[in-house]
């Protein structure tokens, strides 16, 4: 790549950003319960904002907080978190201890000076369908209110 | 033929050094071996000493401290290329220090904190004269030049030091271990069950039983295992000083994720144990974190 086409292709896609904020939200799901609401609201043709990419993980109690803050750092707008309520895990205990180390981590968020609000916990059962879609609604309202992450790259 | 070795403090306790010197009369076996061509610590070597060598004319040299200052980085960029292997030697070089906790905050709030506000200064002003001035924050030294070996620690012990010289004068990989100071610890270890986290002060630690289980935070199973346990071996928490084992990238996301594994608390009580996360979770290596290098690329943003 010359360093001309270098220049231009970032000045541009920063233009088409000034006009509207669409905030980039990485959402992982839990495969047993998060998952299959999605889908719910997708089959059911629920609308909700096309912001969130879901990432389907066995658990919830599988996220290491490292994915949170890799996500973060390659310029994630957001992080959703989705899993089954409190005493549904398909594994007995998963999303507590999900809640043990996400409640340690926005306080860590918070110290180092970036929002914590940037990343959110949500409980959606498979037959909550909307509210998975109405947690995904209001993340990216969240989100479009506190701004991009400066962290983020090019579109 | 003695291999010649180089030295070098930047911003730092030289603690590194008492802890090579610790080794009294074993010394004696390595120093046949080395040929010092420059230590101010010990040795009588002016800065013009170090520059006026050719590059690459030192075998080993070890880098101690991190970058604070505009000066640091000068030594650090000669120290590597007069040396052949470039040791980052103790967790201030390798990860960034406890220094590197004051990356919390911009350059500007720590100059008026220190020169400023400072509840013992009478003539407050940020001094300027004869200095080479502050870096905006402390970055790793592994990420501002090649470094060929690592060797956390804080310090690291005169054996560790020595076990890495040895293996460096007699050509042979020097590689750091994948096991934890868990692994090290003489301590019994039950299944864990955390109800209540307390402060060191608060009770008394039960002798020969797992620290983590009484509820004291240990950092023992996020921490590389090369002290040999010192610390739990006499009743005291690890601290973390030595840094994560190679594979972990990110010490206190580790920490976080053992913790919520371990607690069985309401979220709102474990929040509340740790008043500080950052200098609990991160005690020597915040620099290297995603959290510090998130903030310090938003400071390259803004200029």
């Amino acid at each position: 790549m010359t360093a001309a086409t270098q220049k231009t292709v970032p000045s541009k896609s920063k233009k088409k950003r000034k006009g509207k904020f669409e905030p980039r939200i990485v959402a992982f799901c839990c495969n047993w319960c998060s998952y299959a609401g999605a889908d719910l609201a997708g089959t059911s043709r629920m609308q909700m904002p096309p912001n969130a990419r879901i990432i389907r993980i066995n658990c919830t109690g599988r996220i290491d907080p490292l994915f949170i803050l890799d996500a973060l750092y390659q310029g994630a707008d957001g992080v959703l978190i989705s899993g089954c309520h409190p005493g549904d895990c398909h594994y007995t205990s998963g999303n507590l201890k999900m809640r043990g180390r996400f409640v340690l981590l926005k306080k860590l968020l918070e110290d180092a000076g970036i929002d914590p609000e940037r990343i959110h916990l949500q409980w959606a059962s498979a037959a909550e369908g909307d509210v998975f879609t109405k947690g995904v609604t209001a993340m990216v309202e969240r989100i479009k209110k506190i701004g991009p992450n400066p962290l983020r790259k090019g579109d | 033929m003695a291999k010649r070795i180089a030295l070098t403090q930047l911003s730092s306790c030289w603690g590194c050094d008492q802890s090579l010197i610790d080794l009294h009369l074993r010394l004696l076996d390595v120093l046949p071996e080395l040929e010092i061509v420059y230590w101010p610590a010990v040795v009588d070597y002016k800065l013009h000493d170090l520059e006026n060598l050719p590059d690459n004319s030192i075998h080993i040299g070890l880098v101690e401290g991190s970058c604070r200052t505009k000066e640091d980085m000068h030594l650090l960029e000669i120290m590597r290329a007069k040396s052949k292997i470039l040791v980052a030697w103790g967790s201030c070089s390798v990860f960034g220090g406890v220094q590197g906790l004051a990356n919390q905050w911009d350059l500007k709030e720590l100059l008026e904190r220190k020169y400023m506000k400072a509840e013992t200064v009478t003539d407050p002003r940020i001094p300027k004269e004869n200095l080479s001035g502050f870096t905006e924050h402390i970055v790793p030294n592994p990420e501002l030049v090649e470094v060929d070996v690592l060797l956390p620690g804080c310090p690291p012990t005169s054996d560790n030091t020595l076990d890495a010289l040895t293996a460096l004068l007699t050509n042979k990989p020097f590689d750091l271990p994948a096991k934890t100071v868990c692994d090290q610890c003489p301590m019994e270890r039950e299944e864990k069950n955390i109800k209540q986290f307390k402060r060191t002060h608060e009770g008394k630690i039960e002798p020969g039983k797992c620290i983590l289980d009484q509820g004291y935070l240990c950092l023992g199973f996020a921490t590389i295992g090369l002290c040999g346990a010192q610390c739990p071996t006499v009743n005291t928490p690890c601290k973390g000083c030595f840094g994560p084992p190679p594979a972990v990238t990110d010490h206190g996301a580790k920490i976080i994720s053992a913790l919520g594994a371990v607690a069985d608390m309401d979220p709102e009580e474990l929040q509340n144990a740790f008043p500080d996360p950052i200098g609990s979770f991160y005690f020597t290596d915040y620099a290297s974190s995603y959290l510090s290098k998130m903030r310090g690329k938003n400071r390259g943003k803004k200029k």
